[in-house]
C-alpha cells in the first residue's frame, strides 16, 4: 500500500462571529484563498498534478452550498479537471475530510487531494437556515436526541460528569492566555494564509462601499481577562447554568487545508513530507452528551494504534466547551497534560474559535506547526460531535 | 402663518432632554440631540486614540445621553428602533443643523446666564417661523427672554415636560408677554394632538402650577408629619392609594424622584415667593439637610426615607428612616380604620373613599382633614396668582403628580362646605373667595348641567361651562344624553355621532364574558343596518380589556358542562369573524391591557387604532390554555400575509413566521407599547397610532369614517402553514427549553397544543389552510386543556393570587 503524507498544511485565521474580521466576506472567497495560498507555499507542486479537493463542511448550504468542494476548487482557480467534494461530519469534517483524502492515497485512488474545511459561521445559522426535525420523535420517551441544543449538551456533562464552574472558567482564562502568548511569539505566522477581506463601509459622501481589508490574525482572543469577571456571566442555556460565553468556544469563520499525495509523488517533486495522518477513528455516544465524544474516540483510535495516551506529545483537543473538554481528558486520564501545556498548547477554541467543519483543519495545521516546532513525533486531534460522536486522527511527523 | 413641526432639536441631552427626544420619535418626529463638548481629554481618551477633534469626544455627552434613554425604564422609547431617528451632535460644530428644524427645545442647565447665551447663538441660526420653547422648570420667562430679538420672542415660549415625559401626561405650556397668539394655540394642539400630552396654559410665575402646587403639598405633609409626631410609614399610609394618590404615597415618591430635586425645588422655591403666605413651609426640615449631606438621596443613592435591605435569612426587608434619630428601623405596619374602610369602599369610586378618610375619627383622619384643608386653602390663594380658573390646578395635578383628583375636585369629593367647617374648627382662615362662593349659593367648584361641566370662575363669581373640545369623546357623557343604543350588563353600543357606533366593554377590567360576546353580535346587527361602522374601545384607564373571564371557564368545567364551554368558543370565535368581516368597517382602538380575549378582540377589526400605550399580548398559557377566540389563527394571518403570490409553492422557508408566532404565544409576550405590539404581529405596521388617549376614540372614529366612503371587507384569508415539519421544529426549541429549566412539563404539553394549532394540522407544509380550519384546532385544543387538571389548578391560581402558576 503507497503512503499518503501531508506536505503542508495551512489555515485563515478565524474571524469572530458577525463582528470579525471575516464577518463581512463570503465564506467560499475565505476559502479561495486559503486553497491559493496552500499552493502558493507547495509551487513544486502544479495545479493540473491535483486530483481532488475534499471540503469538510457542517452547514453545506447557502453560499456553502451546491457541492461546496467543487465550487472552492474552481473559485481558487483549479483547471476544471480538478474534481471537488463536500463532506460532513458536523465538527469533525475538517480532519473527515483529510482522512478521506489519505484513504484515497493509500487506495491507489488518487495521487495529490486538497482537503480540510471551511465554514462561515456568521452567515450560515448553527442547524441551519431550514431545521427540519423530525416529528414523530420522542425525545423524552428514549429516543436520542440527536436535534438537541450544544448548549444543553454541555450543560449536561457539567452536570453528569460534575465538573465544576471554577474548572471551566479556569480552562477559558488558560484558553485566552496561551492563545495571547503564541500570537504575541508569532507562532501562527507560519501557518497562518492572510486573508483579503471585505469590509462594508460608506465613502465620504456617505455612500455605501466595499473596501478591502488584510485579516491576518485570529481575533477572538481576548486578554487580559479575570476570573472574578468571568464568574459574573450568565448561562444562555439553562436557567441557572454554567456554561456561558467565557468557557464556551466562539462561534468563528474560517477555512483551513492541507495538501495531501503519495509519498512517490511528494519525492519525485522534491518535497520533503511534513506529517502523516496515521490513524482515524469516530465513535459514537449519548447525543445529549454528545461532548463526551473525545473519550470515547481517543481511546478508539489509540488502540487501533497500539498506542497509549502518554505515546503522544501533543494533543489539539477541541474546546466545543471547557466542560466536555475537561471531562474527556479526566475520562481518559490526561488532564494533567492539558496543565502542563501538551493539550491545546497554544489555546483552543475558547479563544481561537470554533468554526464547525474548517475546526479539523485549522487544528491540523496548528498541531502540525507545533510538533515541527518541538520537533515532536505525535499528535492527536480530537473534537466531540453533534448528535453524539467523537473523532480522534493519529498525525506522525515525518 | 401655519405652524408644522417635522423636525426638532433638542439641545442638553441630560436625562430630560434625551427622553423628551425619545418621546418625540415616539411621535414620528425626527430629531437632533445636542449637548456641549467635554471639557478636557481624560488619560482614558488619549489612551483609545481620541483627540479633540474626534466626533466620538466631540460628541459624548450627547451619545451618553442617546444611550442611557435607550436603556431606560421603563422604555422611554415606544421601541428601540426609534433611536435611529435621533442624530446626535454638539453645540459647537452642529448648531447649524438648527436651521433645518421647525421646533428647537432647549433641556439645559438651570442656570440663566448659559440658557442666554445658548438662545444668542440659536436666534442667528434658526428658520423664520422656528418655534423655540425652554424645558425650565424655574426660571422666569421673562428673564430668558430678556435680550432676545422681536421675531424670536414672538416664537418662544415655555414648554415644561414632567418626568419621565413618555408616561406623565402633564406638559405645562408658559406664553411669553410677546408670544404670538397663533404660536401658542398652535403648540398647544401640537402637543395635545401629536404629542399626546395634557397641556395646561400657565403663568410666568415661579414653578408655574405643577411644582408650586406639587411642593406645597408636599412640604405640607412633611409639616404636619413633624408637627404630630408622625412617622414615615404612617404618613405613607395614609396619604395613598385611599386618598388617590400613588402607591408610592408622599416619601416613596420623593425617594424615586430624588431626595436632592425635592430639596433644591423647595429652597429655590422659597427664594422665589417673597410674598407667598405659606412659605415658610418650603424650608426644609433639619433631618432632611442631614439626608442631604449624608447624600441618602432616594432610590439612586439606595437609601432615602426607605432603605431596602436583607435580614439575616436573606429575604428582602423594607427599613424606614426615623427622622429624629436618623436611624433606620423595621416599619410598623400601621392600620387605621379609616383607611381599611375606604379600601373596601374603593368599588364606589375615590370620592366616596376620599369622604370616609376626611369624615372618620382617627389619627388617619385628624391628619388628612388637616392636610386637605391646608392644600385646599393653598390653591384658592393661588388664584388669580398662578391660574385664573381652578380647571388648570386640578389638571396639572392629576397629570403631573398622578393624583386622581387636583385640589378643587378633592374639595368637591368632601363637600365644600363640609370642609370649611372643618377649617373653621381647625382655626384655620378661609379664604373669602371660598365665602363669596358659598354665599352665592355655589356648593361645588364644578357642577353638572344637561349641556355639559361647569365649573365656578372666582372673577366672574359663578359657574362657566367648560369648553368641549371637539376631538374628546366623552362614552359616559353620551350614555347620560340617551345616545346607548344597545346595552347589557357587560357592554353598551353608543352612538357616537356621525353615524358611527362605539362599542364599550364595561365588566370589571373588561374581561370577556357571554354579555361580551352577545354584545358584539348585537352591535354588529345594528350597526349594519343603521350606522356607518363600529369602534370598539372605551376609556378605562388600565385596560381595553384584560381577557376573557377565566372565572366563569372554571365555573363550566368544574359543571362539566363541556357543551357549554364548547359554544362560548365557538361564539367568541364567531363575533370575532362577525367583526373581522362584517360589511361596515369596525375599527378597534386598545389602550392599557389587551392581553388574551381583550388582545383578540383588538385584532379582529378592519383597522386597529392603538393607543400608544398599549400592552398587548396573547397570554393565554399563563393559565394553562391556548388563544381560543381567534388569536392564534389570526397570528397566522398576520405573519403570512403580504407574502407574493407563488414564493410559498416556489419553497419560502416558512420558519422564522412561525417561530415569531409560536415564540408570541408560546411564552405569552406582550407588547410594551403599540409600536412593539406591530412588531410582534399584534397590530399591523401600516395603522396610525393616537398618542393622546382621550382622543383616541374620536380618531378611531376618523378612521371609521374615512373607511366607509368605500368599504370593501377582507377577502377570506388562506393562510400558509408548515403541517407537520412545525411540530418537529417547536418540538425541538420546547426540548431545549424543558432542559434548560425554562419551561415545565406542562408549559411543554402545552406548548405542544400551540405548536399543532400553528402547523395547521396534519398536513404537508406549504399547504393553505381556511381560517375555520385553524379556528377547530384552537377550539379542540382549548377545550382538551380545560379537561386537563393542571390547566384547572392554574387557572384557579390566577383567580385566587392574580399570578400565573408554573406546574
Amino acid at each position: 500500500m503507497t503512503d499518503a503524507v501531508i506536505v503542508e498544511a495551512v489555515r485563515s485565521p478565524g474571524g469572530r462571529y458577525k463582528r470579525g474580521g471575516l464577518a463581512a466576506t463570503r465564506g467560499d472567497e475565505i476559502g479561495f484563498q486559503v486553497i491559493k495560498g496552500l499552493m502558493a507555499r507547495v509551487p513544486a507542486v502544479k495545479p493540473e498534478d491535483v486530483d481532488d479537493l475534499i471540503v469538510g463542511c457542517a452547514f453545506p448550504e447557502a453560499e456553502q452550498g451546491m457541492n461546496y468542494g467543487r465550487v472552492l476548487a474552481i473559485g481558487a482557480g483549479l483547471p476544471i479537471s480538478v474534481s471537488g467534494m463536500t463532506v460532513n461530519r458536523f465538527c469533525s469534517s475538517g480532519v473527515q475530510a483529510i482522512a478521506d483524502a489519505t484513504a484515497k492515497i493509500r487506495a491507489g485512488w488518487s495521487e495529490v487531494i486538497i482537503a480540510g474545511g471551511c465554514e462561515t459561521m456568521s452567515h450560515i445559522p448553527m442547524g441551519g437556515s431550514i431545521f427540519r426535525p423530525n416529528p414523530e420523535w420522542n425525545f423524552d420517551g428514549g429516543q436520542p436526541n440527536v436535534y438537541v441544543s450544544m448548549g444543553i449538551t454541555a450543560e449536561n456533562v457539567a452536570v453528569s460528569y460534575n465538573v465544576s464552574r471554577e474548572d471551566m472558567d479556569k480552562m477559558g482564562v488558560e484558553s485566552n492566555r496561551r492563545a495571547y502568548e503564541a500570537i504575541k511569539a508569532g507562532k501562527f505566522k507560519e501557518e497562518i494564509i492572510p486573508i483579503e477581506a471585505f469590509k462594508y463601509k460608506r465613502d465620504k459622501n456617505g455612500k455605501r462601499i466595499r473596501d478591502k481589508v488584510v485579516f491576518d490574525t485570529d481575533d477572538g482572543v481576548r486578554w487580559p481577562v479575570k476570573l472574578e469577571d468571568m464568574a459574573k456571566l450568565k448561562s444562555p442555556f439553562k436557567a441557572g447554568g454554567v456554561i456561558t460565553a467565557a468557557n464556551a468556544s466562539q462561534m468563528t469563520d474560517g477555512a483551513a487545508f492541507s495538501l495531501l499525495m503519495t509519498a512517490e509523488k511528494a519525492k519525485e517533486l522534491g518535497l520533503k513530507p511534513l506529517a502523516r495522518l496515521a490513524y482515524y477513528a469516530v465513535a459514537g455516544c449519548k447525543a445529549e452528551e454528545m461532548g463526551m465524544g473525545p473519550a470515547f474516540a481517543i481511546p478508539k483510535v489509540l488502540k487501533m494504534a497500539g498506542l497509549t495516551p502518554k505515546d503522544i506529545d501533543v494533543y489539539e483537543i477541541n474546546e466545543a466547551f471547557a466542560s466536555q473538554a475537561i471531562a474527556s481528558c479526566r475520562l481518559i486520564g490526561i488532564e494533567d497534560r492539558y496543565w502542563a501545556g501538551d493539550i491545546n498548547p497554544n489555546g483552543g477554541a475558547i479563544a481561537l474559535g470554533h468554526p464547525l467543519g474548517a475546526t479539523g483543519g485549522k487544528l491540523t495545521a496548528q498541531l502540525l506547526h507545533e510538533l515541527k516546532r518541538r520537533k515532536a513525533k505525535r499528535g492527536i486531534v480530537s473534537m466531540c460531535i453533534g448528535g453524539g460522536m467523537g473523532a480522534a486522527a493519529i498525525y506522525e511527523m515525518l | 402663518m401655519s405652524y408644522q413641526i417635522k423636525k426638532a432639536a433638542v439641545l442638553g441631552a441630560g436625562v430630560m432632554g434625551a427622553t423628551i427626544a425619545a418621546h418625540l420619535t415616539n411621535a414620528g418626529i425626527e430629531c437632533c440631540l445636542l449637548d456641549i463638548v467635554p471639557f478636557e481629554l481624560t488619560e482614558a481618551d488619549k489612551k483609545a486614540g481620541l483627540t479633540e477633534k474626534s466626533p466620538a469626544w466631540r460628541n459624548r455627552f450627547a451619545a451618553n445621553g442617546l444611550a442611557g434613554v435607550t436603556k431606560s425604564k421603563p422604555a422611554s422609547f415606544y421601541s428601540k428602533k426609534n433611536a435611529s431617528m435621533i442624530k446626535i451632535g454638539n453645540f459647537e460644530d452642529n448648531l447649524k443643523w438648527l436651521a433645518d428644524v421647525d421646533w428647537v427645545i432647549e433641556v439645559v442647565v438651570e442656570n440663566l446666564k448659559i440658557k442666554q447665551d445658548l438662545f444668542a447663538k440659536v436666534e442667528k441660526i434658526v428658520k423664520p417661523g422656528c418655534i423655540v420653547t425652554t424645558n425650565t422648570s424655574g426660571l422666569p420667562i421673562k428673564d430668558i427672554t430678556a435680550n432676545f430679538g422681536k421675531k424670536l420672542k414672538e416664537h418662544f415660549l415655555g414648554t415644561h415636560f414632567f418626568n419621565p415625559p413618555r408616561y406623565m401626561k402633564l406638559l405645562e405650556v408658559i406664553p411669553g408677554k410677546e408670544t404670538k397668539k397663533e404660536v401658542v394655540e398652535f403648540m398647544i394642539k401640537f402637543c395635545e394632538e401629536v404629542l399626546g400630552k395634557g397641556v395646561v396654559v400657565c403663568k410666568d410665575v415661579p414653578n408655574f402650577i405643577g411644582n408650586r402646587i406639587g411642593v406645597f403639598d408636599i412640604s405640607n405633609a412633611i409639616t404636619l408629619m413633624v408637627q404630630k409626631g408622625l412617622k414615615i410609614e404612617e404618613v405613607d399610609a395614609v396619604i395613598g392609594k385611599a386618598v388617590g394618590r400613588p402607591g408610592t404615597a408622599v416619601f416613596g415618591t420623593l425617594d424615586l424622584v430624588g431626595l436632592d430635586t425635592g430639596y433644591h425645588v423647595m429652597k429655590n422655591l422659597y427664594a422665589a415667593v417673597p410674598d407667598d403666605e405659606s412659605r415658610d413651609l418650603f424650608i426644609p426640615p433639619g433631618f432632611m439637610d442631614k439626608m442631604m449631606e449624608k447624600k441618602w438621596l432616594g432610590n439612586k443613592t439606595k437609601q432615602g426615607f426607605y432603605k431596602k435591605t436583607k435580614d439575616a435569612k436573606g429575604k428582602k426587608a423594607k427599613l424606614v428612616l426615623d427622622y429624629s434619630t436618623l436611624d433606620y428601623v423595621a416599619p410598623t405596619k400601621p392600620k387605621f380604620e379609616s383607611v381599611s374602610a375606604a379600601k373596601k369602599a374603593s368599588d364606589l369610586g375615590i370620592a366616596e373613599s376620599m369622604k370616609i378618610v376626611f369624615g372618620g375619627k382617627d389619627k388617619a383622619s385628624d391628619l388628612i382633614r388637616e392636610y386637605l384643608c391646608n392644600n385646599f386653602i393653598y390653591a384658592v390663594n393661588r388664584i388669580p396668582e398662578i391660574a385664573d380658573r381652578v380647571v388648570e390646578i386640578d389638571n396639572a395635578m392629576k397629570w403631573g403628580y398622578n393624583h386622581a383628583l387636583g385640589p378643587f375636585e378633592t374639595w368637591d369629593a368632601v363637600g365644600v362646605r363640609n370642609a370649611v367647617d372643618v377649617m373653621k374648627k381647625l382655626g384655620k382662615k378661609v379664604p373669602k373667595k371660598i365665602d363669596d362662593m358659598l354665599k352665592a349659593g355655589c356648593e361645588s367648584f364644578y357642577a353638572k348641567k344637561p349641556d355639559g361641566l361647569y365649573y365656578y370662575d372666582f372673577a366672574k363669581k359663578g359657574y362657566v361651562k367648560l369648553e368641549d373640545n371637539p376631538r374628546v369623546i366623552l362614552l359616559p357623557a353620551l350614555k347620560e344624553q340617551n345616545k346607548v343604543v344597545a346595552e347589557n350588563a357587560s357592554a353598551s353600543l353608543i352612538d357616537i355621532g356621525d353615524g358611527v357606533a362605539c362599542l364599550e366593554l364595561h365588566t370589571k377590567m373588561n374581561a370577556v364574558d357571554d354579555g361580551v360576546i352577545e354584545m358584539i353580535n348585537k352591535s354588529c346587527d345594528i350597526v349594519e343596518k343603521d350606522f356607518l361602522g363600529m369602534v370598539v374601545g372605551n376609556h378605562d384607564p388600565r385596560a381595553f380589556s384584560a381577557g376573557a373571564n377565566i372565572f366563569k371557564v372554571l365555573l363550566a368545567i368544574q359543571q362539566g358542562d363541556w357543551d357549554v364551554l364548547e359554544a362560548l368558543v365557538a361564539n367568541f370565535q364567531n363575533a370575532n369573524m362577525r367583526m373581522k368581516y362584517l360589511s361596515k368597517p369596525v375599527v378597534t382602538a386598545p389602550a392599557g391591557l389587551a392581553l388574551g380575549g381583550g388582545c383578540e378582540i383588538a385584532m379582529h377589526g378592519a383597522r386597529c387604532q392603538p393607543c400608544g400605550e398599549t400592552y398587548m399580548g396573547l397570554v393565554e398559557v399563563g393559565v394553562g390554555v391556548i388563544p381560543a377566540g381567534g388569536g392564534c389563527k389570526e397570528i397566522l394571518v398576520r405573519v403570512t400575509e403580504g407574502l407574493p403570490d407563488g414564493v410559498v409553492e416556489a419553497g419560502l422557508n416558512l420558519q422564522f413566521h412561525m417561530a415569531k408566532a409560536f415564540e408570541n404565544i408560546g411564552t405569552a409576550k406582550v407588547a410594551t407599547s403599540a409600536m412593539e405590539a406591530m412588531e410582534l404581529g399584534y397590530i399591523r405596521k401600516t395603522e396610525n397610532i393616537s398618542l393622546n388617549r382621550d382622543q383616541q376614540i374620536w380618531d378611531a372614529k376618523q378612521v371609521v369614517l374615512g373607511l366607509s366612503k368605500f368599504y370593501k371587507p377582507p377577502r377570506p384569508a388562506l393562510i400558509p402553514v408548515m403541517g407537520e415539519n412545525f411540530r418537529g421544529m417547536a418540538n425541538g426549541v420546547l426540548y431545549n427549553m424543558r432542559h434548560g429549566n425554562y419551561a415545565s412539563d406542562y408549559d411543554v404539553h402545552v406548548g405542544r397544543k400551540v405548536a399543532y394549532i400553528l402547523s395547521g394540522g396534519d398536513c404537508n407544509e406549504g399547504t393553505y389552510v381556511t381560517e375555520q380550519e385553524i379556528l377547530d384546532l384552537e377550539k379542540e385544543a382549548f377545550l382538551s386543556l380545560c379537561g386537563e387538571k393542571r390547566t384547572q389548578d392554574r387557572i384557579m391560581h390566577m383567580l385566587s393570587t392574580g399570578k400565573p402558576l408554573r406546574n
